[in-house]
């Protein structure tokens, strides 16, 4: 027996209820009760995402103030239900054009009520796709309300059966300009150990395409991932072009995208939805240009004070530059006072976050800005209650950069109509969660730690400039001791 | 400000308190009702709106049903869903209100725009109540013939809404065929996928009463329909995928053709941007290749770059649910992820949920190629990050520790943990090296220098205290100190407050005494004193045994409290094979979030009798759950304290020779207090030991072991009780824990196997002799029942498996008793029972 979901609830941080749909009768209406009081106004809440209470099943999800809980009386897929309530979102984001929170829910919760009657029934998934739905639910007052008779027929239904095998595409759309827009939007995520190695780096990828193309056009792509060319070359029967070929970990396509022909010929064709859409999605491993490269060297001096100093290296081209560019680093909750020197941009210190925020707006490539700071703590009682340091974060945006060195080698357009389409195509990468673990130096280190580090630097060979950190730590430590 | 009103009786001050509210609209309502002048709807649906709020926050808007029900002749669309919902909500409440809707939406069902007919006929169906159905039949059975797909994929879903509310008018309206045929026929995916799930519902319900709908049932698996489905899957939205998914994951493949063919087919959804629908489809590869090992193999190869992008992409929650996946699949096969253990690295701001499920992954998939660079990071999480997930790294790097071979390292790092001097990690460091030198005795030198340092006053939490002390007791000839500070915690005796710790106290000093008897003396006589006064029951009594042991026989006690130990070389697993095969029977589902099959926490009453058969059935294919399965559970029951079952050994060691004890010569409790006269006896207790009185038996009464089986009463003397009652989940709970006592196979009477057709005849025939069947279930040739019977003025039962094949005539029994003694006899009366089914 497939699974399907009883209720749904919004509700706000306290617990009032924002919106509630009952699908099913097997459960009672006092399910948000039972919320309430055994989840939210516990600890629990948000040690686990699901939760069972009675013979109920509890699923929440926290997205900005506001709780959506998903209960079910059987043993229901979760990773659907999960899947079901962000898609979901993404759909009443659509309609509300950015931010979903209590507010937004409060002034719609009229065309939310309509939209959770569409996407489930009786608790199973229907359709969640905005571009169908926004044929027939419409937001007052964006578009005129159903008030005449005219309006108020539903086209989509006919098209809806017509189109039949392109589901997320009218037919008989028509635009003056033709024009294709795809964003490479790359996020790296970076955890590199306190001796300077890289523990684990990779990067999540997804091309976002922004359609506004007449008729039904038939859209390829081509990449210089490796699978890709390798297919093409042996087509062509011809030995592959020499130059970087990328090794995609994972892929997973938008709807659209012919899967069998990808699996068949490697190309990536499809026709595309109206508007924006995510084409697809991507994961790689190995061979990931880092562009920046951070070096912290932390140091206790005495009890009360601490000396920190952080290069930011930027190793992609120097014509490049990266936007916002933040540095957190965390620094103790009894810091009292702070002084900085930095090279570039601007450093503060953030008492709520416990960190020291250095921001630098424009930073180009092969450039590398220092920043020393001087840390004054409050000297307390509690000294063994040792700080627990959190690794230091880098924010940015690198545009016309792919950490992954992923290409679009060309986007083709067909459509029988033979119009001519003007494709644009940008690159960003962005920072996912980059961290770096910083280690504290203190004066009474032992000799059996600089061994670690030794061997750390001669194990690692990953850069030069690891070697260069490590030798020096090392230096300052062996006069200390 | 004060809660807002929540429940319809307290309306908060805050919040439109009801009443007045609720009127206001009433009359502002009746106004519009008949009014046509133009900008009316607009007003409406303010008006609208209002009702609307009100009723999400919980005030009782029903009153204005009607004037609700006047107002819905519009033509608006957004008014009308408006008056749906509002309807929906009350109808189930205000039956006879109901009765008002019924004409608009019956009239709205009829309705040109195929929008508003499906709308209508969905909220027609949604009223919920019991006594309109018969209104329902009629658009119902127009809307599976609409022309138009909305309206069709409305009342594909309507038929199983009008099932729950009477399943005899949807069967007799013969909407079931209907949906089949439509199922089958229909050009929208959507309407296909609605009649599927639709027909799953009704078919499932309906199997536990009608052969016909289990066979329909069965019949959605049959091969043209699974290959049906298969073929039509692009045309599926992406959740009907995840359900067709679903259902082809149950059905099994003829040969490995077939399976390739079904890979080849499935192999792209593998790239869909939907999570859920490649966890559905990873299902369906890692179920249907389950015959073919090598195969399987692959498949696991084959998955693991989606199963890990999932893990990466998405919000926390959607991660924790692969990563539960994840987790499973790792116990299956946990060589999959081994070199990819960086994925499981945690990061510094995800949710504790979805880290704590990252070290659970990071121990299971740690071997000889990894292990030091996992217990690196891990150790990294130790020193660095938040007190709940150090504890948790801490468990997990001895988690580690306890499944290697080459612990060395590791070692050196837990001992390092001890060196940090923070309190949280001492404790759980304590912890886990207890539970390693019961595994690694070898070990005890270094952990000892290292323990012995440790003062036991920054030790505070009663596990690790106990740990603690336990190592003082156990190890009391390395450690110089151990007979001082043992001595000092049992001077602030009054101020423990564990039970546990003072149990581990009193056994360790006793463990003290036995081998550095002059320097615990003391120590241990103030133990007993303080433990004999103790108020907790277990203290009490420990206290006592030893004390009277040791004016017993000191060499006695010796044996019992502290004999030569062996070491742990396995932890009992803390889930038997067969659960987890159970769990993954159900993957992509609850179950393994909570990683519990889906019998143990889905309530009873949505699942008919025949689901539990079926259950049960599963339960003992394979290997017949053999003892040790058993005992595995038992100590399942109490894993959480698995790791102090040494010690729990000596205690119920303890309490079995607890016998002797009371046999030997009373003991006057008032004369205890004077604590140190105690112990001075206990000094002079060194006299050749008594003879020992031939307690065995004695003991072997006490404890109703059963062993000199007392002669039973003769077979035919067993006497059933005619009305023996015991549900289902009991059963099952029995059925797991209970060894078989007898296994036979025989043959019955040809003709009571004719009767077979129908199922009921084996089961009326046995309650004629007090036997009653729990459950039963399968297919020609194969039968299976589940009896119970009970003695009669006893609560002691039996339960009896029995496989009947009926080709054969072959009978196989199982026969599993709260008394093992009578089981034969039991048998035996059974089987004369069996015998004459068919010839009476």
């Amino acid at each position: 027996m497939p699974v399907a979901a009883s209720a749904i609830y919004f509700l706000n941080l306290r617990g009032d209820v924002l919106i509630n749909r009952l699908y099913r009768d097997d459960v009672g209406g006092n399910m948000v009760d039972a919320f309430r009081v055994h989840i939210m106004q516990t600890k629990e809440l948000g040690t686990c995402p699901v939760r069972q209470i009675g013979g109920c099943s509890f699923f929440y999800m926290r997205i900005s103030n506001v709780y959506i809980v998903i209960v079910v009386s059987s043993n229901a897929n979760v990773a659907c239900a999960f899947k079901f309530v962000v898609e979901a979102v993404t759909l009443f984001k659509s309609y509300f054009g950015g931010a979903f929170d209590e507010d937004a829910i409060r002034n719609n919760f009229v065309l939310i009520y309509e939209l959770l009657d569409e996407i489930m029934d009786f608790g199973y998934p229907q359709n969640l796709s905005p571009e169908i739905l926004k044929l027939y639910i419409t937001q007052e007052g964006v578009r005129s309300p159903f008030s005449s008779k005219a309006s108020d027929k539903p086209v989509p239904n006919a098209t809806l059966q017509v189109t039949g095998a392109v589901g997320w595409r009218r037919e008989g759309l028509l635009y003056k300009k033709n024009e294709v827009f795809l964003d490479i939007v790359e996020s790296v995520n970076l955890l590199m150990s306190s001796k300077g190695s890289v523990l684990r780096c990779d990067v999540s990828g997804k091309i976002l395409m922004k359609c506004f193309l007449s008729g039904m056009p038939d859209l390829k792509l081509g990449l210089n991932d490796k699978i890709g060319l390798e297919k093409e070359s042996q087509l062509k029967s011809r030995p592959a072009k020499s130059g970087k070929t990328i090794e995609l970990d994972d892929v997973t396509f938008h709807q659209c995208v012919n899967l069998t022909r990808f699996n068949s010929e490697k190309t990536v064709s499809f026709v595309p939805p109206d508007g924006e859409f995510e084409l697809m999605k991507y994961r790689i491993t190995e061979g990931v240009n880092l562009p920046f490269r951070v070096l912290p060297t932390i140091k206790e001096l005495g009890r009360t004070r601490m000396e920190v100093n952080v290069k930011v290296k930027s190793v992609f081209g120097a014509k490049m530059f990266a936007l916002g560019v933040v540095v957190k680093i965390p620094v103790p909750k009894q810091t009292a006072k702070t002084s900085f020197q930095v090279t570039s941009g601007r450093a503060k210190y953030s008492p709520s976050t416990d960190c020291l925020v250095w921001k630098i707006r424009k930073f180009p490539g092969q450039t590398e800005p220092t920043l020393s700071a001087e840390v004054e703590l409050i000297s307390t009682m509690t000294e063994k209650k040792s700080w627990t340091r959190p690794p230091i974060q880098m924010e940015f945006q690198v545009p016309m950069f792919t950490a992954s060195g992923l290409r679009v080698r060309f986007l083709k357009v067909w459509e029988k109509s033979g119009y001519n389409t003007v494709e644009w195509v940008r690159y960003i990468t962005k920072a996912g969660s980059y961290e770096i673990r910083s280690r504290l130096f203190s004066e009474t280190r032992r000799y059996k730690d600089n061994e670690s580090v030794l061997l750390a630097a001669a194990v690692d060979t990953q850069t030069l400039v690891h070697l260069k950190f490590v030798c020096k730590t090392f230096m300052y430590s062996v006069g200390h001791i | 400000m004060a809660p807002p009103a929540q429940s319809q009786r307290s309306p908060s001050p805050s919040q439109p308190s009801g009443k007045g509210e609720v009127s206001d609209l009433k009359t502002q309502l009746r106004q519009l009702a008949g009014s046509r002048a133009p900008g009316t709807d607009d007003t409406k649906r303010e008006l609208f709106k209002k009702v609307i709020s009100y009723m999400t926050i919980g005030i009782d808007v029903s009153s204005v049903f009607s004037e609700m029900v006047m107002c819905s002749a519009t033509s608006d669309i957004v008014l009308k869903k408006m008056c749906y919902l509002y309807v929906g909500n009350y109808a189930k409440h205000n039956p006879d209100l109901a009765l008002l809707t019924i004409n608009f939406l019956q009239r709205d069902c009829k309705d040109e725009d195929p929008m508003i007919r499906g709308l209508a006929l969905r909220s027609l169906c949604s009223l919920g109540v019991a006594n309109l159905v018969e209104y329902l039949v009629g658009p119902l059975g127009n809307g599976l013939k609409d022309g138009n797909s909305y309206v069709r994929t409305v009342a594909a879903v309507g038929v199983v809404k009008l099932y729950h509310l009477s399943a005899s008018t949807c069967v007799d309206a013969d909407f079931p065929a209907l949906l089949k045929h439509l199922m089958l026929k229909d050009k929208d995916a959507q309407v296909v996928a609605n009649c599927l799930t639709s027909l799953q519902e009704i078919w499932s319900l309906e199997a536990s009463t009608s052969e016909e709908a289990a066979r329909e049932r069965e019949s959605l698996l049959s091969k043209p329909l699974v290959y049906y489905f298969l073929n039509r899957m692009k045309e599926f939205s992406e959740w009907a995928q995840c359900i067709v998914l679903e259902l082809v994951s149950k059905y099994v493949p003829m040969d490995s053709e077939e399976i390739f063919d079904m890979m080849n087919l499935l192999e792209d959804r593998l790239q869909h941007a939907n999570g859920a629908v490649v966890l559905a489809t990873i299902k369906v590869f890692l179920h249907i290749t389950l015959s073919m090992t090598d195969v399987h193999q692959q498949v696991y190869e084959r998955i693991k770059a989606p199963l890990l992008t999932l893990v990466s992409s998405g919000s926390p929650e959607q991660s924790y649910a692969v990563l539960s996946h994840l987790h499973l699949l790792v116990m299956r096969a946990p060589y999959i992820f081994s070199s990819d253990y960086k994925h499981f690295y945690c990061q510094y701001n995800e949710p504790f949920y979805v880290k704590k499920l990252k070290l659970e992954m990071l121990t299971a998939v740690a071997n000889e190629s990894n292990t030091y660079e996992i217990v690196t990071e891990l150790c990294e999480y130790v020193a660095n990050v938040d007190i709940p997930m150090a504890r948790e790294s801490i468990r997990a790097v001895g988690k580690i520790a306890l499944q290697q071979y080459d612990v060395n390292a590791i070692v050196d790092r837990l001992l390092q943990f001890l060196e940090m001097e923070k309190e949280h990690v001492t404790a759980e460091t304590l912890v886990l090296v207890k539970d390693l030198l019961r595994k690694y005795p070898q070990w005890s030198h270094d952990c000892i220098a290292v323990v012995g340092n440790i003062s036991s006053k920054n030790v505070q939490e009663p596990k690790a205290k106990a740990a603690l002390i336990w190592m003082l007791g156990e190890y009391a000839q390395d450690m110089q100190d151990s007979p001082y500070i043992l001595e000092s915690l049992v001077e602030n005796w009054d101020e423990e407050d564990s039970a546990e710790v003072r149990l581990h106290l009193l056994t360790a000093v006793m463990k003290c005494f036995l081998r550095r008897s002059p320097e615990t003396q003391k120590a241990l006589g103030a133990a007993l004193a303080a433990g004999v006064a103790d108020f907790h029951q277990d203290v009490h009594d420990r206290a006592l045994l030893y004390y009277r042991l040791l004016q017993y026989d000191v060499f006695v006690a010796e044996r019992i409290v502290n004999p030569p130990k062996q070491a742990v070389s396995v932890f009992a697993d803390t889930q038997s094979s067969e659960m987890k095969d159970r769990i993954f029977d159900e993957f992509n589902s609850l179950s393994v979030v909570y990683q519990k099959p889906s019998y143990m926490f889905t309530d009873k009453e949505h699942r008919g009798p025949f689901a539990f058969s079926e259950e049960l059935g599963n339960l003992s294919i394979g290997t017949e759950p053999s003892d040790a399965e058993v005992s595995a559970q038992r100590v399942e029951a109490n894993d959480k304290d698995l790791l102090l079952s040494t010690s729990e050994k000596e205690e119920s060691q303890g309490y079995a020779n607890n016998g002797s004890a009371y046999s030997a010569p009373s003991y006057n409790a008032s004369t205890m207090p004077g604590a140190s006269q105690g112990h001075f006896d206990l000094v002079s207790l060194d006299q050749p030991s008594t003879v020992h009185p031939p307690a065995n038996f004695a003991i072997d009464d006490l404890l109703g072991l059963g062993m000199p089986a007392t002669p039973g009463p003769a077979p035919s003397a067993l006497l059933l009780n005619a009305k023996a009652a015991i549900d289902p989940s009991a059963f099952q709970q029995k059925w797991r824990q209970l060894p078989v006592s007898v296994s036979q196979e025989l043959t019955i009477d040809p003709r009571g196997v004719a009767t077979m057709t129908n199922p009921q005849a084996l089961p009326q025939h046995m309650q004629g002799h007090s036997i009653n069947c729990v459950a039963s279930g399968g297919q020609a040739p194969n039968f299976k029942f589940f009896f119970v019977a009970q003695k009669a003025e006893e609560v002691s039962a039996y339960l009896v498996e029995c496989i009947i094949n009926s080709s054969s005539c072959k009978v196989q029994l199982k026969i599993k008793a709260d008394d093992q003694t009578t089981s034969q006899a039991f048998s035996d009366l059974f089987q004369s029972a069996l015998s004459t089914f068919g010839s009476g």
